[in-house]
């Protein structure tokens, strides 16, 4: 069936925000969807809250709406712009939800919008249990038995018909608490006892207990014809019992033999037969009974997912782009498949490598929370290896976290805990690979290590192999390391400086010793076909092989090699991987063959059609030194990914690499302390006063010179890990305490905190010679607050023009004098009209994709362009100081609710995942925009609970009256509400949670409270407002914790209740960009 | 296994080919030598199943897929009483397997076999060369660790289609295997008898002979030279030509058989037995490049333009257009050939051919990857066969329902209601989703 001629206008919904369990796997689909309809001669429009997304770029949709995706602001989208069809299922479950919630309110009928792609009724079926079972029952598949109870004499009957074990999960309980497996009637007393206290509901849900069983994974694809596929099997080394996201993921599925395989093929197939996928991809999830091969169906997602992401990148397969063609009624044997370019997408890849996906934890950020994964996901990110083998993949993924491990162990990066060795063994958690591979080492049985675990044996054999190479490693040592050991110890994945280590000898030294012994990596393509094919694109990973073939054929043009972001994580998230992109866009215009190296299989980046040529590759110093080895660039970039390659700069440098840009010696020189403030002197430009300590004692006699209160972090950090603001003598200490544990080999920092500052990020682009100032943003909340988790606004909304040209002109004289190429960030605190600078990072930053959009300027593409060596005159760039007649509003998306246990508050380390971006006329209505798209809560009425501290109580007045005038109940602490009604403000008084009954926390849980105002203190992180906001959280209240974020709020409350607010797009903000300047 | 691992246990080995590369590794099943021509099979399991399919005798299979044997070896999957391959190379074979099917792992599955293996090659760079180079002699020795020499011995020795392997797998004595008491339940319940295929077997895979008694037939196998007669003596209702190794033009007691039988019983053929019924209607054979043997071959059957995913192992292949004319009104009005049968599948037509002396034949099945024959139907005569492994093992289970369309035709020509057999072409057009047993079972 060829392309439906009937549609010509596609609305397709994005994913919103980066939140965990929803990431920028649906900006690569949505912009591959984007790209494929475009190419097929459609007209598209998209709506996506992310200005952190390629999709999002003005290029890439013919109509780009940066709007909520709620039923409202997508309706006036539909009003506005009239599309055919909506294409729900490239966005997550976000999308999907949209999808159901317009189909409900009537709206696609109204418009006569088709849902194309998946239809409502399937998505509903693949969303609820019941019916999702019913299903399977009715195609002869199991699924997990159970049955729900109210009574322990119910609980028992049920538990008697599945027979032990039986999970038992209390309904409405937060993260499942008073939840477990029950293997006897008298532990199902007790769990199911505690359970049924605990719900509120006095209900629990008895189900067959499936953990410790295999979980596969299939990839399917299906088209209108009825043509179904098999892109790709997953199977979790981590078994049933952790969230398929926390868990590390093997693919293709390692331990499973042909007709176990073919079985999980054919039910797949028909699960999307019976659910209704009219076409497009799914993703059926299995549960495996390692014992007998039982076969459970645990879930299916009709949708494009994070799994056919790492499944598209695992494969060579575009899953996203197919679906988005099969949509509009191509079949797949109609599709050409990318990479052979001879052959259809209608078949099966075939994979001759290996391909292990492990999570990125920040479980660091969130203090008080278990580290213990369950079914509720909470990594922030992952990484993708390819390699020949198993045991190499493992390795090379694991040293591409970036969490200090070189591979599996035999780094000396790992401190196990004696005291529980046994049961961190057993206990899934972020560390567990790194405890069975110690015992192993230790002399544990695979045997045992399997039973402590539910880990198939096979892995841990593949373990077992990997831990037993290293004493022989060690016992050959460097002088008895010929050819041929050194060859196997890199196929088992070991990193050079992991043999270093082994050696006792150094990374530098092992990789000359390589370098002697030709034992060089060689490049090996993905091309869907295991080589039954010829391969038209350059999709790579490097790997060791006897022999020395090598695939990689030398470019004509000369090469620019970009250093991307790898894994995300909370600080460096998808705006990276968004500047890599950009570079790769740019460059490519310009000549260039463009060079992508990352191991993140949920970008853009790692898209094959992204750059010219993409290496899928850790990185470290030695993988990266491996790939430009090979390629021989002109120049590699370093600057757009964040702090990862920033990092290797030095090194690159002495190792005779010629960076692009910005050069290392004015990265040090930024981000060197002495040297900057020294620069900072000589400019005369004024910064916080600060100083360096290396211990407590120093710590203690600095603070004292400089006075209280101080901002406290450690040296060459990322995101404010680490970093506090400390009050007094006594946190310094217990900072210090814990501060030298984060990065031992560096000092502390400490710099003056000005309180209630106007805090400021600039971005800017300098080609060394002259400096454009892309965008000055205001925060909202002041200083102290971590730029990342700060809502912020362009063009600042309260500062005059002639302080924004003092930052636009300090901004220019320090990029000169650091000798910035590319792009540079300062941050300023504003203070009594006085400009300080806080810090200046000599790349690109967290806010540049938000820069770019919000000013109309690609800052990234033309930073690259700059690297590349063209001059800032020779760009098309506005004049700075242009009057813009709309706000864009950036705020940040907290993911609290995953973490209950830590505490809830903004401050200088950053614990946001994403961000959301709205725009409009005026302040508040691009402020409730983002509110809206983050998906909070706005309550027109109800009762508002406000606790301040002192610092506040002067402020608070002005706010709580506008509250009470539009109508709102304020319940206070006796210490606020005398405040409130010293001006004259009606309040009622709470009493605290230590003052007995009834106080604000049983009001809380009565569900009485529509949204609370609660700045915290120093530090009562222990104390009632903890209580306080984690009852919020988990009954998803909104509650704001600084002053100006109150104030922000009241005014998009404001504005909401004047309706719907206006959508626009963002190709018709340039036109008016262009009249008012 | 890795060498840091193994150290010492394995002795080294050598694989070379005939265009002089070589590759050297580590013995992991039987020491010695073998000859053979190599191959590359691209599917990722399954390697029991190829292993002991009798259709690779005489050949040096090379794994696409690196890591080998993580699930052990199985009596259940076996899909002959041993092994018929020469040698095996692969990365990194498994030693110490997981899986609650297992009884054991492939290195010791070889050993026991005598089939000679090597592990540590590079076997994707050796695919790329069989791929560039077309399919090679080539040897694995663990005596002659010399390059130069196993290079010049490889040289020398036979090329494969100089030898009938059938002869070689065929087994001398008739077998019975009986119809599932599923299925015979099922058939009788809907008033159908029992039905009896006799089966060339070439070099059978079991997996076959499972397929054909999961739709009710009893299968009797009979070895490759058997005459006609003697097939019409076991009073069968259908007749099989089966998979097997090597140059089929070097089969020819089957061809002839072939051609005495076609036209009097429904026949049906896979693989060498699709080579053999095309020799018989006079079609020419050719040896493709490399040939085809992985489990995801997209092929088109053009009667239902449903698309299945299946499993292939051969390197010959008829020549539809050398089988006769086109009837241009059975073909869209097309008179004139084209190599490419994709041609056919983006016209939405289905050729049809006029063959010398059995009828017309249409073509029923495309391989979408490169335009190849994999399936075709006698219109005069009841009669089908197809190239490639309906039975799968290892592979997708999409086209299992050939075995359906044979029963079909051998109802349908066993039924003499109107006194003539009542044979509707229709036969073959079964949804792919109907062969896959999940959803027969539903």
């Amino acid at each position: 069936m060829p392309r439906r001629d009937d549609l010509h206008k596609i609305l397709i919904l994005g994913s919103g925000p980066i939140v965990i369990g929803q990431a920028c796997e649906f900006d690569y689909s949505g912009t591959q969807a984007c790209q494929a309809l475009r190419r097929a001669g459609y007209e598209v429009v998209l709506v996506n809250s992310n200005p952190a997304t390629i999709m999002t770029d003005p290029e890439t949709a013919d109509r780009t709406y940066v709007e909520p995706i709620t039923v409202d602001a997508v309706t006036s989208v539909i009003e506005r712009e009239r599309p055919d069809a909506l294409l729900p299922n490239m966005g997550g479950q976000t999308a999907l939800n949209c999808a159901v919630a317009l189909g409900e309110a009537g709206v696609l009928e109204h418009f006569g919008v088709e849902v194309i792609g998946c239809d409502l009724d399937s998505i509903r079926i693949g969303e609820d249990r019941e019916q999702f079972a019913a299903a399977m029952r009715d195609i002869g598949l199991e699924v997990a038995t159970s049955g729900f109870a109210h009574t322990l004499d119910e609980a028992r009957t049920i538990a008697d018909e599945l027979g032990y074990p039986v999970v038992v999960r209390p309904s409405f309980t937060l993260g499942g608490a008073g939840g477990g497996i029950a293997h006897s009637e008298q532990e199902l007393n007790q769990i199911a006892g505690q359970g049924l206290a605990l719900s509120p509901t006095t209900e629990v849900l008895v189900e067959e207990s499936i953990e410790g069983w295999k979980e596969i994974e299939m990839e399917v694809m299906r088209d209108s014809a009825g043509n179904g596929i098999v892109i790709c099997s997953i199977e979790n080394l981590d078994p049933m019992g952790v969230h398929t996201g926390d868990s590390i993921t093997v693919a293709p599925a390692q331990t499973l033999s042909d007709n176990e395989l073919q079985r999980l093929r054919n039910y797949s197939l028909a699960c999307l037969e019976r659910v209704g996928v009219a076409t497009g991809g799914s993703n059926v999830q299995f549960a495996v009974n390692p014992t007998d091969g039982r076969v459970i169906v645990i879930e299916m997602n009709p949708r494009v997912s994070r799994s056919s992401a790492l499944a598209s990148k695992a494969t060579g397969f575009p899953i996203a782009k197919a679906a988005a063609l099969l949509a509009v009624g191509y079949t797949l044997d109609e599709i050409v498949n990318d990479i052979t370019r001879v052959t259809p997408a209608c078949f099966e890849p075939s994979l001759d490598y290996c391909v292990v996906k492990v999570p990125r934890f920040t479980f660091e950020k969130f203090k008080g929370t278990s580290e213990v994964l369950t079914t509720r996901m909470k990594s922030v990110g992952e990484v993708m290896a390819i390699g020949r083998t198993f045991e190499e993949a493992l390795q090379k993924a694991l040293r591409s976290l970036e969490d200090g491990h070189a591979g599996l162990g035999a780094d000396g990066a790992t401190a196990f805990d004696e005291e529980r060795f046994d049961e961190l063994v057993a206990l899934p958690t972020p560390e567990r690979i790194f405890y069975v591979a110690e015992a192993l080492r230790r002399g544990w049985s695979v045997h045992r290590v399997a039973e402590a675990t539910g880990i198939d044996p096979w892995f841990l054999h593949r373990i077992a192999d990997i831990v037993a190479a290293e004493p022989a490693i060690r016992g050959l040592g460097l002088e008895g390391m010929d050819r041929a050991h050194l060859l196997a110890a890199k196929q088992l994945g070991f990193s050079d400086a992991q043999i270093a280590w082994l050696c006792g000898s150094t990374e530098e030294v092992i990789r000359a010793v390589r370098k002697v012994l030709g034992v060089i990596p060689q490049v090996k393509t993905i091309d869907t076909c295991a080589g039954e094919f010829a391969a038209q694109t350059n999709y790579h990973y490097l790997t060791y092989e006897a022999g020395g073939a090598t695939e990689h054929v030398a470019a004509a043009r000369p090469r620019a090699v970009i250093l991307s972001a790898g894994p995300n994580r909370i600080g460096q998230g998808i705006e990276f991987d968004y500047c890599c992109v950009h570079a790769a866009y740019a460059l490519r215009d310009r000549g260039y063959e463009t060079v992508m190296v990352n191991c993140n299989p949920e970008t853009v980046s790692t898209d094959y059609d992204t750059s010219d040529r993409l290496y899928f590759e850790p990185l470290t110093f030695e993988d990266v030194m491996n790939v430009i080895e090979i390629e021989r660039p002109e120049g590699v970039i370093v600057t757009l990914g964040g702090q990862t390659p920033i990092k290797l700069a030095r090194q690159l440098e002495e190792a005779g690499v010629p960076l692009m840009g910005t050069r290392s010696d004015a990265i040090d020189l930024a981000e060197d302390r002495d040297r900057f403030s020294a620069l900072l002197d000589r400019l005369g430009v004024a910064y916080p006063p600060s100083s360096v300590a290396a211990t407590a004692e120093e710590a203690q006699q600095v603070a004292r010179t400089i006075g209280y209160p101080l901002i406290v972090r450690p040296s060459y950090v990322l995101g404010g890990r680490g970093m506090a603001i400390v009050y007094g003598p006594d946190e310094l200490a217990s900072y210090m305490a814990e501060a030298a544990r984060v990065t031992p080999d560096h000092p502390v920092y400490l710099d003056a905190f000005l309180e209630d500052a106007i805090e400021l990020d600039v971005d800017a682009l300098c080609d060394g010679t002259s400096c454009h100032v892309g965008a000055v943003l205001e925060h909202i909340e002041e200083c102290g607050i971590h730029s990342g988790d700060s809502a912020c606004c362009y063009p600042p909304f309260s500062l005059s023009d002639v302080l924004a040209g003092k930052v636009r002109d300090v901004t220019r004289a320090l990029a000169l004098a650091c000798g910035i190429r590319g792009l540079l960030n300062v941050q300023y605190a504003v203070k009594d009209e006085q400009v300080f600078v806080i810090e200046l990072n000599p790349r690109a930053s967290r806010t540049v994709p938000f820069s770019s959009k919000a000013s109309g300027v690609p800052l990234a593409k033309l930073a690259a362009r700059v690297m590349a060596g063209e001059a800032l005159s020779d760009l098309p760039l506005p004049p700075e100081g242009r009057e813009v007649v709309y706000f864009a509003v950036k705020e940040a998306v907290m993911p609290w609710a995953r973490f209950p246990g830590s505490d809830v508050r903004l401050g200088p380390e950053m614990k946001s995942t994403g961000e959301v971006m709205g725009v409009g006329a005026s302040f508040p209505v691009a402020y409730a925009k983002t509110r809206e798209a983050i998906d909070y809560e706005m309550p027109a009425e109800g009762t508002v609970f406000i606790s301040v501290r002192d610092a506040d109580k002067r402020a608070i007045a002005p706010v709580a009256f506008s509250l009470a005038r539009m109508g709102y109940r304020i319940l206070a602490t006796r210490g606020t509400a005398k405040t409130l009604r010293a001006a004259g403000i009606a309040c009622e008084v709470t009493k605290r949670v230590g003052e007995g009954h009834p106080n604000v926390h049983d009001v809380l849980a009565g569900g009485g409270v529509s949204f609370i105002i609660n700045t915290p203190h120093g530090h009562d992180s222990r104390g009632d407002g903890a209580i306080l906001r984690a009852e919020a959280v988990s009954r998803g209240i909104t509650n704001v914790t600084t002053l100006s974020g109150a104030t922000a709020l009241l005014q998009a409350l404001a504005v909401l209740r004047g309706g719907r607010l206006p959508v626009c797009a963002l190709q018709d903000l340039a036109p008016r960009r262009q009249e008012s300047a | 296994m890795n060498l840091l691992v193994s150290e010492g246990s394995q002795p080294p080995a050598l694989f070379a080919l005939e265009d002089g590369t070589h590759f050297c590794g580590r013995a992991c099943g039987a020491v010695g030598e073998a000859f053979g021509e190599v191959v590359f099979n691209t599917s990722m399991v399954g390697y029991q199943e190829i292993v002991t399919d009798p259709s690779y005798a005489g050949q040096i299979v090379t794994l696409t897929y690196p890591q080998v044997g993580n699930y052990g070896v199985s009596d259940a999957v076996m899909q002959s009483g041993g092994t018929a391959l020469r040698g095996l190379v692969v990365r990194d074979l498994c030693h110490t397997p997981s899986n609650w099917q297992s009884e054991g792992s492939l290195p010791d599955f070889l050993r026991d076999h005598g089939v000679v293996a090597i592990e540590g090659v590079d076997t994707r760079a050796l695919t790329l060369r069989i791929r560039s180079t077309g399919a090679m002699r080539a040897a694995i020795s663990t005596t002659d660790l010399d390059p130069e020499s196993l290079v010049a011995r490889v040289a020398t020795s036979p090329a494969i289609s100089t030898h009938n392997f059938v002869a070689d797998v065929s087994p001398r004595e008739e077998r019975v295997i009986p119809a599932s008491p599923d299925a015979l339940r099922a058939r009788k319940e809907a008033g159908r008898p029992v039905l009896r295929v006799v089966a060339y077997d070439c070099g059978e895979k079991r997996g076959i002979e499972e397929g054909l008694a999961a739709v009710g037939c009893e299968v009797v196998t009979v070895p490759f030279d058997t005459p006609a007669a003697r097939v019409r003596s076991l009073d069968p209702d259908g007749v099989f030509f089966s998979n097997g190794p090597g140059d089929p033009r070097q089969v020819t007691q089957t061809a002839r058989a072939a051609e005495d039988l076609l036209g009097t019983l429904p026949v049906f053929g896979i693989c060498l037995g699709n080579q053999i019924m095309a020799l018989a209607a006079g079609a020419r054979i050719e040896k493709l490049p490399f040939g085809h043997h992985g489990g995801n071959e997209p092929v088109m059957n053009l009667l239902t333009r449903r698309v299945e995913i299946t499993a292939q192992n051969h390197n010959y292949g008829l020549v539809f257009e050398s089988m006769g004319p086109l009837v241009p009104e059975l073909s869209g009005g097309e008179v004139v050939h084209v190599r490419d049968l994709r041609h056919w599948v983006e016209r939405g037509i289905t050729p049809v051919v006029q063959t010398p002396h059995l009828g017309r034949v249409r073509l029923t099945h495309v391989n979408l990857n490169d335009g190849t024959p994999e399936g075709i139907q006698f219109l005069d005569i009841p009669a089908f066969s197809v190239q490639y492994h309906p039975e799968a093992c290892p592979g997708p289970h999409d086209a299992r329902y050939l075995f359906a369309s044979f029963v079909r035709l051998m109802d349908a020509w066993g039924c003499r209601c109107g006194g003539e057999p009542c044979v509707s072409p229709d036969y073959l057009a079964i949804d792919a989703r109907e062969g896959r047993p999940h959803h027969a079972e539903a």
